[in-house]
């Protein structure tokens, strides 16, 4: 064979490479080809709804079949489900949104109402309501609900399963102090007390079990009198007297167990929180602060687990039923192409229509209902006398102390910065005086850019 | 001849048209983003020096994120010279079952950077992982590693061994293509091993050391997939490295002209420490000539 437009004939070899590039590309084509493509759709004549969220494993097969439900329910729309890839699912949203092709709704659970309602990413849910829905929804949704919810009076977010944090306890360990479950301690210096008597040690001073360990500033600072935000002036609360009380009572019981010590410890544990893999099935703590999706994994993975659920307690003349949280919520982006279908599956899912219906989605994830309507419904009330100890979460709820991460355009900054803070107090590379003021000087500078820069706050 | 060179830019158009839209374009655009406020969906605001001002005079967590890659530049980059010479050095011997041996040093630069991070959280994992495991067998008590403010930055500076295989084998090809001559004249005079190694290898390879050198301080000054997945900054901040931070500004802030300004700085810094090397390379570097 003679190369086009040269006397030379082809070596072997070279024929060799040629052919062997024909062979992987046409290799290659089958390949991109012989993938399975995205399901066709279940009913091609409806009009499209296109929803995305982050769930995945056993958590995208309960999205999944809410809005299997939903289809089944209606005539006018399909919603089509994506799950995106938690890390990347904020920047890829955004970058929709200025490509003009957003999403219909996402479910999110990441800080980012006060920001994207802020640049006028979000449509305020409110306008979809009508006047009677409006009030309806102010009046019977959980305080907790609405604070993770609004920003500036205005709905963004539409909660579909609030957290809420409470103890567990193992009967087991418990048992073998001769413990009695019946009287859990009502105050946080009980709480330690209790636990002192159930960490345990190794013949190298190391811990191997925690019997109850103080961690996560936020979640104990409202029980402090303390947390971040004033509710009623929408001053951004940092540096506080309860504040640096709560934090300095929590590094002093660090500090006795050992930092370093509990470093260890905690460091060969799985800490996801959606995990399966819980250190405290596995008996790694004796009591621990978990959320009430726990329960319902209990159920699931280890049955034959023998516990108990309490409030957090406060400390001494502290607040009760106080604490952190968070939740997943619905939001529908400006641009969204089919705002009547995504408001309609919003309502379906989070029970703002039909709540007994609803009642049934929260059991699936073990989630918290946004109202009482909710919780109150069949369905909901067989769920929790089947796990009683779910109960204990629904006492706690509709709580006014229980705080979620103060509703500014920066909260994501605010949060990284309180957890920094946290982070530094609890290794002692600073002193709780040192890390609060270290916050405030932060935020405080963040917050003075912001405005220098224009911003409102 | 034109009607060839058409031909040819239609042959590399698609990565032309990538290159513009992807890079030339957004490169552009930073500098202009750079004086603005800018959250991705809204258009951008003019601010002019306020984001570089703030950087300079108002942002702690920047000169301290500075600092770190500064200092790890200064360190992962000479001990990966190092290591990767005296591996290449050391491959270089005519021993049975060198191939193999190149093989194996060579295979963990091309794992991908995510899974090697993922793999080393576990390795230094202080209560169950493998190094502390080794050490306890020796009677040491190991570091908390990843999770130690005094030992996290150092955890990532050893885990950038990992990958030294990759620069080993360029150091091997500039090894073989030194003249056998050299070493035969040096024979001739005397030297010993340690003398040839001194005075031929190592002038004879200072143009290989000169281009890892470059590529390694762009390469740290970028360092990011490591500190994202392993640390993510922590703990106390003490590996929050510069792209990571630039990375936060941008994505978790929406902060893209503050984040855009960081990114400018970081070029000109880049860019000057390339020029520095450049300016200096011909009183170090020997090209056999």
């Amino acid at each position: 064979m003679l190369r086009k437009g040269s006397r030379e004939p082809m070596s072997r070899r070279a024929l060799a490479a040629l052919w062997g590039s024909v062979l992987l590309a046409v290799v290659g084509v089958v390949i991109v080809f012989a993938l399975p493509g995205p399901p066709p759709r279940t009913y091609p004549d409806r009009i499209p709804v296109r929803f995305w969220h982050m769930w995945t494993a056993e958590w995208k097969e309960v999205v999944e079949r809410i809005v299997d439900r939903f289809n089944e329910s209606q005539d006018i729309y399909e919603v089509i489900p994506l799950s995106v890839p938690g890390t990347a699912a904020d920047s890829k949203f955004l970058l929709s949104v200025a490509g003009g092709d957003p999403p219909d709704v996402m479910a999110q659970w990441n800080p980012v109402i006060p920001k994207w309602a802020e640049s006028g990413l979000l449509i305020p849910l409110n306008s979809l309501m009508t006047d009677t829905e409006w009030a309806d929804f102010q009046e019977t949704a959980y305080p907790a609900v609405k604070k993770i919810g609004m920003y500036k009076g205005n709905l963004y977010g539409v909660t579909t399963g609030l957290n809420i944090w409470a103890c567990y306890a193992r009967l087991d360990h418990l048992r073998e102090e001769g413990l009695d479950p019946a009287a859990f301690p009502q105050t946080l210096e009980g709480l330690i007390a209790w636990g002192d008597r159930l960490h345990r040690f190794n013949e190298r001073n190391e811990l191997t079990r925690i019997g109850f360990l103080l961690t996560w500033f936020a979640q104990y600072a409202p029980a402090f009198g303390g947390g971040f935000y004033d509710w009623d002036t929408g001053e951004v609360l940092l540096d506080t007297p309860e504040n640096l009380h709560a934090l300095t009572y929590m590094v002093n019981e660090r500090k006795r167990l050992g930092f370093e010590k509990v470093i260890r410890f905690q460091s060969g544990l799985a800490t996801g929180i959606g995990n399966v893999e819980w250190p405290f099935i596995g008996g790694a703590y004796s009591i621990t602060v978990d959320g009430q999706w726990r329960v319902e994994q209990i159920a699931r993975y280890a049955p034959d687990l023998e516990y108990v659920t309490a409030p957090i307690p406060p400390p001494e003349g502290g607040k009760r039923h106080a604490g952190w949280t968070n939740g997943n919520f619905m939001i529908i982006p400006i641009g969204a192409k089919q705002v009547q279908g995504a408001w309609a599956f919003v309502k379906f899912w989070s029970g703002l229509e039909q709540p007994e219906r609803a009642a049934e989605f929260y059991t699936w994830g073990g989630w918290l209902p946004l109202n009482e309507r909710i919780a109150e419904a069949p369905f909901y009330r067989a769920y929790v006398e089947e796990h009683p100890q779910f109960q204990t979460f629904l006492d706690v709820l509709p709580s006014e102390a229980i705080q979620p991460t103060p509703p500014v355009p920066y909260q994501v900054y605010l949060w990284d910065r309180i957890i920094q803070a946290d982070d530094s107090a609890m290794r002692g590379t600073l002193t709780p005086e040192g890390a609060l003021d270290r916050l405030a000087r932060e935020v405080g500078r963040e917050v003075a850019a912001r405005k220098e820069f224009g911003y409102a706050e | 001849m034109r009607q060839r060179s058409l031909v040819g830019y239609a042959f590399i158009s698609p990565w032309l048209v990538g290159f513009l839209v992807f890079t030339a374009i957004p490169f552009v655009a930073s500098i202009y983003l750079s004086f603005t406020r800018y959250d991705v969906v809204s258009s951008p605001v003019w601010v002019g020096l306020a984001n570089y001002r703030k950087l300079a005079t108002e942002d702690p967590l920047f000169w301290k994120a500075l600092g770190i890659t500064f200092k790890y530049a200064l360190v992962a980059v000479p001990v990966g010279i190092g290591a990767g010479v005296c591996l290449a050095l050391l491959l270089n011997l005519d021993v049975r079952g060198i191939s193999v041996y190149r093989t194996v040093f060579y295979l963990p630069s091309i794992v991908p950077v995510v899974a090697t991070s993922v793999v080393f959280v576990w390795i230094l994992n202080p209560q169950i992982g493998l190094v502390n495991g080794l050490l306890r067998n020796l009677g040491v008590v190991g570091p908390a590693w990843l999770q130690d403010t005094k030992w996290a930055f150092w955890s990532l500076v050893f885990m950038s061994l990992w990958a030294v295989g990759g620069s080993m084998i360029i150091y091997l090809a500039g090894l073989k293509d030194i003249p056998t001559t050299l070493y035969e004249a040096a024979y001739i005079d005397g030297a010993n091993a340690w003398q040839r190694t001194r005075h031929v290898t190592l002038p004879m390879l200072t143009p290989v050391i000169f281009f890892n050198l470059i590529m390694g301080v762009i390469g740290a000054f970028q360092y990011f997939t490591q500190a994202y997945i392993m640390t993510q900054g922590g703990p106390d901040d003490s590996t929050h490295f510069y792209a990571l931070y630039l990375f936060n500004r941008a994505w978790r802030y929406l902060d893209m002209g503050y984040a855009s300004a960081m990114a400018w700085i970081l070029f000109v810094i880049v860019m000057t420490l390339t020029l520095v090397i450049f300016r200096t390379h011909k009183r170090w570097v020997h090209y056999g000539n």
